[in-house]
């Protein structure tokens, strides 16, 4: 195995992220950097979009260690998340142990062994043997409920999981844990409190580009900064879902196979379903002066809107 | 940067951070010495000569929302460059009116319902003696209802299972699981019952100036709501909106309406309900959280937008809850009438339409919502 990278200083955890064509700025680099030196959490809010999912792939490709990723929904257990036994093959093994005497009466200690343990995201994350350590996603965590979050703390404070039938399993190698909130809901303080925090926003145009040209070297340069530009405007137009860094690639994406050498609002009004979501965002869309916006000025609010 | 200021940070790199914590939480960001340790320890592996390091790796351990990092960098860039101060700091001069103000409220409110309990033994519900006996003054009087109001909002049933000794469904799985020691025999059976759906409330609450007279009221309402429905996300409008969950969570109620002073400023302003809504639409309520949150506005209707925006919002609101309940205090009036053109856009996509406006028709609307 390669030596472990370096993410011990800013300026390194730049370039490897680039490496993964991801642009991680200032903010984003420091704190991969302080994760793993404090060993705590890192906890990204933002819109939908901004790739705040994207640092957890890229920094699992970076340390070349699997990527253990844990959805969060309403309703999540611990026993989703943590561990459970595998009945059906506890009862399977009981069965034939019954025509066994030795077996039978070795049953009670076979019965609970590691082999009947199915490890969930949380305990496959803290028994991950390394070399490396394995980079944990929790990803909106805001959709689970608040008795998850509780749970969550105590799982994330000592890096430690106890299963009554076996023992307690302890972090060799403590995981960088990645938490992410779309902020539908506020967070547990003291969730926030044992966690590194960090808003993730849209980027700047000169970003977008920089994404764009990292992703797909074979949009042409003057289109990408025209992409980059309108996608600006587009945010600041008062859509119900403002179109995110995952649109603007789909939308490059179709461009290039669209074949396109520039933009006009026909076309955007023809593609409009790739950046915006809502049918009453793409009808403001077909609303607004496409040729304003197109030339970046950002249609007033209100005249526009009408009654669907 | 200020080269004093930076030399100052370097020879006593601690005592420099402990005296910028200080000025950040007179700028009402707390910083809790728990994080304040986390700060000093990540302090040790980053460059504090670097102005842009010391800053994020303060922050990182800080701030805890985009409103704190913003606070906390322009707090930074006053303590360290010495930029001018154009914050308003809360707690000022209109902060201690607003204060006094609702403090008024509220001790009309408590004259109000302690004055008059024959005002609730009118025959309107069974427990008028119940509740004359165990009155107590000093307790809150909307409580019981807001209970009931949000037991009847909270409880529906879930298609998930929870374990219960005396549930309707045999949990096969905990069975077996639980019978491995008797050998498989099903000697005892593990039960499940449905669980409870949680459902959360999402409040939208008038508080311009038409609605001033029913402000204890509504300060009651939200009160109580947030305290026993935690989930809940409480937000109050005039001409802006401003969410108050956190200042409602406050441990007491003196506490909390300073809290509620402090952060909103526009209390009896104007009305916008079409922002208001469109603020709810774009920010707290988001696709995914329609089967379970159910919308509440309290407004009177008065608008001075345009009604085509609140139909648009509104259609919009109602595609993504499951209900949207409209408590207009207006309603109670003998002479009431949808008349007001925001109230009439706003009318198509209302489930439920009720008035309230004290304890007694609240205690109405309660048994109205039965199946909300």
């Amino acid at each position: 195995m390669s030596p472990m990278p370096d993410l011990s200083t800013v300026a390194s955890v730049q370039t490897l992220f680039e490496s993964r064509q991801y642009i991680a700025d200032r903010a984003l680099a420091l704190t991969v950097k302080l994760a793993g030196e404090l060993q705590k959490p890192i906890l990204l809010e933002g819109e939908a979009g901004v790739g705040k999912t994207e640092v957890a792939k890229v920094l699992a490709s970076v340390l070349d260690t699997p990527l253990i990723r844990l959805q969060c929904y309403e309703g999540l257990d611990a026993n989703n998340a943590l561990y459970e036994w595998n009945y059906a093959r506890q009862i399977l093994h009981i069965r034939i142990a019954e025509h066994d005497a030795a077996a039978r009466a070795k049953l009670e200690t076979s019965i609970f062994d590691d082999q009947f343990l199915l490890n969930r995201p949380l305990l496959a994350a803290i028994r991950h043997p390394g070399p490396r350590p394995a980079v944990l996603l929790i990803d909106e965590i805001d959709r689970a409920d608040e008795e998850f979050e509780a749970f969550l703390l105590e799982v994330l404070s000592d890096y430690q999981v106890t299963v009554p039938e076996i023992g307690t399993f302890k972090a060799a190698l403590p995981p960088y844990v990645i938490l992410t909130s779309n902020r539908t809901r506020e967070l547990n303080d003291a969730l926030k409190r044992r966690c590194l925090y960090l808003w993730v926003d849209f980027p700047t145009a000169d970003k977008e580009r920089e994404i764009i040209r990292q992703r797909l070297p074979a949009l042409d340069d003057a289109l990408a900064h025209t992409v980059a530009n309108l996608m600006q405007t587009l945010r600041r137009i008062d859509f119900y879902k403002r179109p995110g860094i995952a649109e603007t690639l789909d939308w490059s994406r179709a461009l290039l196979g669209l074949e396109v050498k520039n933009i006009t609002p026909e076309l955007l009004l023809e593609t409009a379903g790739v950046i915006l979501k809502h049918r009453d965002d793409i009808e403001r869309l077909r609303a607004s002066d496409l040729d304003a916006v197109l030339a970046g000025e950002t249609p007033t609010t209100g005249s526009s809107r009408q009654v669907y | 940067m200020d080269t004093s200021a930076a030399g100052d940070r370097v020879s006593q790199p601690v005592a420099r951070t402990l005296a910028f914590f200080a000025r950040l939480r007179t700028a009402g960001l707390p910083v809790a010495p728990a994080r304040t340790l986390d700060a000093l320890r990540a302090l040790q592996f980053v460059d504090v000569f670097d102005e842009d390091d010391y800053r994020l790796a303060l922050r990182l351990n800080v701030a805890a929302s985009p409103d704190q990092e913003r606070l906390f960098d322009q707090v930074f860039a006053e303590h360290f460059r010495g930029a001018p101060d154009t914050r308003r700091y809360p707690g000022g001069i209109r902060g201690e009116t607003m204060q006094g103000r609702l403090g008024h409220h509220y001790k009309e409110l408590d004259q109000q319902l302690t004055v008059d309990p024959a005002h609730f033994s009118q025959g309107e519900f069974e427990r008028d003696t119940d509740l004359a006996d165990r009155w107590d003054p000093s307790a809150a009087p909307l409580e019981r209802i807001i209970r009931e109001l949000a037991r009847r909002l909270a409880t529906r049933p879930s298609r998930r299972q929870r374990s219960d000794r005396r549930g309707s469904a045999v949990d096969l799985r905990r069975s077996i699981r639980r019978n491995t020691r008797h050998g498989l025999e099903l000697v005892e059976l593990a039960r499940s019952e449905r669980r409870t759906r949680r459902t959360r409330l999402v409040m939208l609450c008038d508080v311009s100036g038409s609605m001033d007279t029913f402000n204890p009221f509504l300060l009651r309402l939200m009160l109580g709501l947030q305290q026993l429905m935690r989930s809940s996300r409480t937000l109050v409008f005039s001409t802006h909106v401003t969410e108050i969950t956190s200042a409602l969570r406050a441990r007491s109620v003196q506490a909390t309406l300073r809290e509620v002073a402090a952060q909103v400023r526009h209390w009896s302003g104007g009305t916008d309900i079409g922002g208001a809504l469109g603020n709810l639409n774009r920010g707290v309520i988001r696709e995914g959280s329609a089967s379970s949150t159910i919308a509440v506005i309290v407004s009177d209707g008065y608008d001075n937008g345009a009604a085509d925006r609140i139909a648009c919002e509104m259609a919009q609101l109602r595609r993504r809850v499951r209900k949207i309940v409209w408590i207009n205090p207006m309603y109670g009036a003998s002479t009431f009438q949808v008349r007001a053109a925001g109230m009439r856009a706003a009318m198509p996509c209302i489930d439920h339409f009720l008035p309230a406006f004290d304890a007694r028709s609240l205690q109405l609307l309660v048994r109205e919502l039965r199946d909300v």
